[in-house]
């Protein structure tokens, strides 16, 4: 009986490589290299999709920014993660501040090739991102900033906004603060989304008859707003205007509420988030608000109801105002990259020009003049009696009413500062 | 002499916020010397302070919805045990290292401790109101503040008052003092200095803790609430001098004034006036305040 060394190869054996082999085989790959190699390109194909989130994991807007990556994320999976017939992922990065938004979009961009971003909790960071956008041609949708600059002076062929600007919630909110007075204190954050509160409303009541009768600007994370109620209280303003926002207004009116203020002067302000109140508690929550959605408006559609039924399925808890925007932003990203059946970017910015939506009888789009998203707004009050821990808002109007004055409101393509390159 | 609508002087004002920046200023201090001590005791420079003062805020809030408000007393006594526990774990694998390295762990910490509490509770804020017994305002003349801010202000200045007591009078203060300017002599008696280390860990975090509880119902109960702590207490503990009782305790002090003031006539600076304090008093006195020439670390 003979044993075989299976370890050893002989000269012939069809392992040994000659020189005619080296030759089969380097023709044989060079001809695989011309025809495309198709294997690869299979491999490829199953390579997932990226898509880029920049939501903030830290800072002060935190609160606001899970229930807008939850929305954005919920987006994705009730299309089973799929997009162009390819398995799909979302990419979450930080943006802690305007810097930090800046550096992980690039990385979302440079290292995870995301094929479009989502993200800018705060204006100041979606005007960061939107510099990344331009420069690096990636589709950017902004949900939730409302300074003017990022569909107005600072806009890019790459950046679409669904929040209205601060502009046309102030001339939403604006006419019901002056019906409760017209000599208003202005308490609002320094940066640009405070700074155009400001502006905006202090336009209004200056051309409307009304006066300012104090002015303070706030630096974003102040723990103690005590002095500044102080001398609110001693100017003894009809209406209060706020500009200042998540986790700041939440610690305002707490603090609004503790020094006996609630009720006895009226506060308002724009774009405010559910979260913001929930967590100022019922027996000092206050005020009159714009917000863009609330989860018991009943003229959400059937398919926002289908949303929030889902939200509520999966997370136990109501969505809220956030949830909706992190939803339809991404909504709005993945229905046109299916579209424009392409990752191309220049092919899905077109198809984010060209995508409507129904939203009940109005129909929302980014507006291709200057990629701002065309919306009512709710004017919302806190219920005199909070019984369910979740449902905050008395909702009083959805306005602008009719689409000529949604129109009207957005400004026209002469008004805008938009300049598209 | 200049009015305002409701009747006040300027003066008035000025009083009034004075008043309420001594009251902002006591509850800085409460964090700041919990900072301070660990520093001067330990040598740690602890970053993760301001997480257990969230630690603090969120153990009072979920004993006060569960229990009520006499519970939620004992979560500054929770978040010293919790901080004498990070001690055993971690925190004494530092000494004698490299400074670096605590800065790096705590600094680690407190990004785990957040993160932890946004696990368990979510990163939106929780409501969180003042006891009915201590709610509403008081007014004498024209100053207004309310009897939450006099209830923190008394047991910030008990706390305080205590606490010295406690290293002046009693031999495990004395203990903790001789440690902090020569450990290996202290050592040498026979004392179990790691244990004692533990303690004042401990304690840095009990305060904390007590910070936490009394802002809870001020700020917003979030898990990054510890930022908003950690920046004026790093603030006052350089003013103040670095491992100074006194030190944070009139700097402290004059940060909540130097606050208050600036909102009343530069609001605009509000944000950045304590840290000009900071610069401005460091021209003069690079040490602090209060600052001493450390031995150890020098």
């Amino acid at each position: 009986m003979t044993q075989r060394d299976d370890t050893s190869v002989p000269p012939s054996s069809p392992l040994s490589i000659g020189r005619r082999g080296l030759l089969l085989g380097a023709t044989g790959l060079a001809a695989s290299a011309g025809l495309g190699m198709p294997w690869v390109r299979r491999a490829a194909a199953a390579e997932p999709l990226k898509i880029g989130m920049l939501w903030a994991k830290t800072g002060s807007i935190v609160d606001q920014a899970e229930y807008l990556a939850q929305g954005s994320m919920l987006a994705l999976e009730q299309r089973g993660n799929m997009l162009l017939g390819r398995p799909t992922e979302i990419v979450w990065l930080d943006e802690g501040n305007a810097q930090g938004a800046q550096q992980n979009a690039e990385r979302l961009v440079g290292e995870h090739k995301v094929v479009g971003l989502v993200g800018g909790a705060l204006s100041s960071y979606a005007l960061a991102i939107s510099a990344v956008a331009k420069k690096a041609r990636v589709p950017f949708i902004a949900a939730n900033a409302a300074a003017g600059a990022l569909t107005g002076s600072a806009c890019n062929k790459y950046t679409f906004r669904l929040q209205p600007p601060v502009d046309v919630h102030a001339k939403v909110l604006a006419p019901y603060c002056a019906s409760l007075g017209k000599k208003w204190y202005l308490l609002t954050a320094a940066y640009a989304f405070g700074q155009d509160i400001k502006k905006a409303f202090g336009d209004y009541i200056t051309a409307n008859g009304g006066t300012i009768v104090g002015a303070d600007e706030v630096p974003v994370g102040t723990p103690d707003y005590s002095s500044f109620i102080l001398k609110i209280r001693a100017a003894k303003p009809d209406v209060v205007i706020g500009g200042i926002s998540a986790s700041d207004l939440t610690t305002f009116l707490k603090q609004w509420n503790e020094l006996g203020m609630r009720g006895r002067i009226p506060f308002a302000e724009i774009a405010v988030g559910n979260t913001d109140l929930w967590g100022v508690g019922p027996q000092a929550a206050d005020g009159l608000y714009t917000l863009t959605w609330y989860y018991k408006n009943p003229n959400n559609p059937p398919e926002e109801q289908a949303m929030a039924a889902d939200y509520m399925k999966k997370y136990n808890r109501p969505p809220a105002d956030k949830t909706w925007m992190g939803w339809y932003s991404m909504k709005s990203l993945l229905d046109s990259i299916e579209a424009a059946k392409s990752t191309d970017p220049d092919a899905i910015v077109a198809a984010i020009e060209n995508w409507t939506n129904k939203r009940g009888a109005l129909e929302t789009r980014y507006r291709a003049f200057d990629h701002q998203m065309t919306n009512r707004l709710l004017v919302a009050m806190i219920k005199p009696e909070i019984t369910d821990k979740w449902d905050y808002f008395d909702v009083k109007a959805e306005l602008p009413e009719t689409p000529a004055d949604i129109e009207k409101a957005f400004g026209s393509q002469a008004e805008t500062a938009c300049k598209m390159a | 002499m200049l009015r305002l609508p409701t009747g006040l002087t300027m003066l008035d004002m000025i009083l009034s916020q004075a008043v309420n920046g001594l009251v902002l200023g006591f509850l800085y201090v409460l964090i700041a010397v919990g900072l301070s001590i660990i520093f001067g005791m330990l040598g740690i420079v602890n970053f993760a302070h301001g997480a257990f003062f969230a630690v603090g805020a969120y153990f009072a809030l979920v004993l006060n919805r569960e229990f009520g408000w006499v519970a939620a007393l004992a979560a500054p006594i929770l978040t010293g045990l919790l901080g004498i526990l990070v001690e055993i774990v971690l925190i004494r694998r530092l000494y004698g290292k490299e400074p670096l390295l605590g800065l790096i762990l705590t600094f680690a910490l407190a990004l785990l401790a957040e993160a932890i509490l946004r696990l368990i509770f979510g990163g939106a804020p929780l409501p969180f109101s003042t006891p009915k017994i201590v709610s509403g305002v008081v007014e004498w003349g024209p100053v207004l503040i309310t009897k939450y801010r006099v209830t923190v202000l008394a047991i910030t200045i008990l706390a305080l008052g205590a606490f010295w007591a406690f290293l002046t009078f009693t031999p495990f203060g004395r203990i903790i003092r001789a440690g902090s300017r020569d450990p290996e002599m202290v050592g040498l008696l026979g004392i179990n200095l790691p244990k004692v280390l533990s303690g004042v860990f401990g304690i840095g975090c009990l305060l904390a803790g007590l910070g936490g509880m009394l802002a809870g119902p001020l700020w917003t109960v979030n898990p990054s609430m510890g930022a908003g702590a950690i920046m004026p207490a790093f603030v006052i503990v350089t003013i103040g001098g670095l491992g100074s009782y006194l030190g944070a305790i009139v700097a402290g002090v004059l940060v909540g004034l130097v606050t208050a003031m600036t909102v009343q006539f530069y609001p605009d600076w509000s944000g950045a006036a304590m840290y000009i304090l900071m610069a401005a008093i460091l021209l003069v006195r690079p040490r602090g305040l209060f600052g001493e020439k450390w031995e150890r670390f020098e």
